[in-house]
């Protein structure tokens, strides 16, 4: 009966590891932002597929970043240009951010579809504002998915327009957010 | 061994299976993203953009290409000289004028044609962009230009020797080496070699080596201050002209670039603003003039 201490150890050793809850790490495997600009006289399209992030789910906390130079599409060219030189202003102000905790309990260890509120602050040229911003979760085969559409204020982020565009150019711009995360 | 021995054991493993307990500051997170994004950021490569306003410093050829697919009407006058008076209205009663279309084919390749009043001038360039200046995975400190012009002067002067269609042909051979040194700070250095087949109104030397040098400090984000000198190399310097020297100002307004200036020449050509302008700053030959750029994205394909 020499056998019987050892295997009750065993038992214990797995039991100890298994009752602390697992660090669940998510990280953003595949990230797309899309914006649009629609004003009177243009529609503006730009996206970028280099969002990347970190969701902590025991801690239900979140970041989220992306590089501003990484957008592509606009109208032209020159409006690529102006967009990172005069407007975001990205070689002084390279990442837009967002990061924060989520208000609602969450297991992702079950699929399905969830809604949920993400609270944090979300950083874009620079300037800091509180946000809630709702989010689609969907869960299944240990991917999740996260779905979001908000708006931002180009006057809340500290980015003026010209009166020469004002036509031109939305005061509110419409972001949507999809990113595939998978656990680290 | 008994269940006793083993119970150490127990506790150890407790501590060192929880990763948990390393791992609870709130700002980990965001130091994992930030080892992230730096990462990525060492694996591409950053293009510096807007090093100027647009193709043309002042006379001259910037460092900066029509983008792909893009139109680019350029419309520049240069007046007669500010010291004529106000009876000539400061020499805005004259002006030479040149009309004249850019056209970008790709991100490193533009061509322009173009037409000036001065000596009935017909003129075409391209561009080629052979390094881009960068960061990040690739790093180039500057961007590189070659441009190759081509003049032709179709005007008629009275002596029929110059007459002949090689001696009205003129060419330049230009490299434009840039730097953006901050967001507001940039620089370029152009040598170029002038090469004429005989007569122009000042008889210049076949060929004429100079060296130019320009700069842009911006005072706003759309405003930007301009200065561009091309300096003849003495030995091979033409006999009665000067060194072209201009001061400018690039207003930006969305797809318009304005820009103003006083230069020394009425010509708008590389081959004749270089080696033949006549004007003298101290003298106070200075001219107004201004540049008018307006883009129209022609190919959505970029």
């Amino acid at each position: 009966m020499y056998k019987k201490p050892f295997i009750f150890s065993f038992f214990m050793l797995l039991l100890s590891s298994w009752a602390m809850a697992p660090q669940l790490f998510y990280n953003v495997s595949k990230g797309n932002i899309d914006f649009r600009s629609d004003a009177p006289m243009e529609l503006i399209k730009a996206s970028s597929r280099e969002l990347k992030g970190i969701f902590d789910a025991t801690k239900k906390q979140f970041a989220f970043s992306v590089f501003v130079r990484s957008f592509s599409g606009f109208n032209s060219p020159l409006q690529l240009e102006h967009f990172n030189e005069n407007y975001l202003e990205s070689d002084k102000y390279p990442r837009a951010s967002f990061d924060g905790k989520i208000i609602e309990d969450v297991d992702l260890h079950n699929d399905g579809n969830y809604t949920i509120r993400a609270k944090g602050n979300l950083t874009i040229h620079g300037v800091v504002q509180e946000r809630i911003i709702k989010c689609e979760l969907t869960v299944s085969n240990k991917v999740v998915t996260i779905r979001s559409h908000f708006t931002v204020l180009l006057a809340d982020h500290n980015i003026p327009i010209p009166k020469v565009v004002h036509e031109k150019l939305a005061s509110e711009i419409k972001v949507e957010v999809k990113a595939d995360l998978i656990e680290k | 061994m008994s269940p006793k021995a083993l119970l150490p054991l127990l506790f150890v493993s407790f501590i060192l299976l929880s990763p948990k307990a390393k791992t609870q500051d709130t700002t980990d997170i965001l130091n994992q993203l930030e080892k992230e994004m730096k990462q990525s950021e060492k694996t591409q490569t950053t293009y510096t953009t807007a090093t100027f306003k647009t193709t043309r410093l002042i006379n001259g050829h910037s460092v900066e290409n029509t983008g792909k697919g893009v139109m680019d009407i350029k419309i520049s006058h240069r007046f007669d000289e500010v010291k004529q008076g106000a009876y000539a209205f400061f020499g805005l009663d004259e002006a030479t004028m040149r009309l004249g279309v850019d056209y970008g084919f790709t991100h490193f390749l533009m061509a322009g044609i173009g037409r000036s009043t001065y000596l009935k001038i017909f003129d075409a360039f391209i561009k080629i962009k052979l390094l881009r200046q960068s960061t990040g995975k690739k790093k180039m400190p500057v961007t590189v230009n070659y441009v190759p012009t081509i003049a032709v002067r179709t005007k008629n002067l009275p002596d029929s020797a110059a007459n002949t269609f090689r001696s009205r042909l003129s060419w330049t051979q230009q490299l434009i080496i840039g730097r953006k040194l901050s967001e507001y700070t940039s620089v370029q250095i152009m040598p170029v070699f002038v090469h004429q087949h005989g007569y122009s109104p000042t008889s210049p030397p076949n060929n004429v080596f100079a060296v130019g040098i320009g700069g842009r400090q911006k005072i706003s984000k759309r405003m930007s201050l301009n200065a561009e000198y091309y300096y003849q190399v003495t030995d091979h310097r033409a006999a009665g002209t000067s060194n072209v020297f201009s001061l400018g100002i690039d207003i930006e307004t969305g797809g318009h670039v304005f820009q103003f200036h006083f230069t020394n020449t009425p010509a708008m050509n590389e081959s004749n603003f270089i080696t033949g302008t006549t004007g003298k700053w101290q003298n106070g030959d200075i001219r107004f003039g201004f540049n008018i750029s307006r883009v129209f994205t022609v190919s959505k394909k970029h």
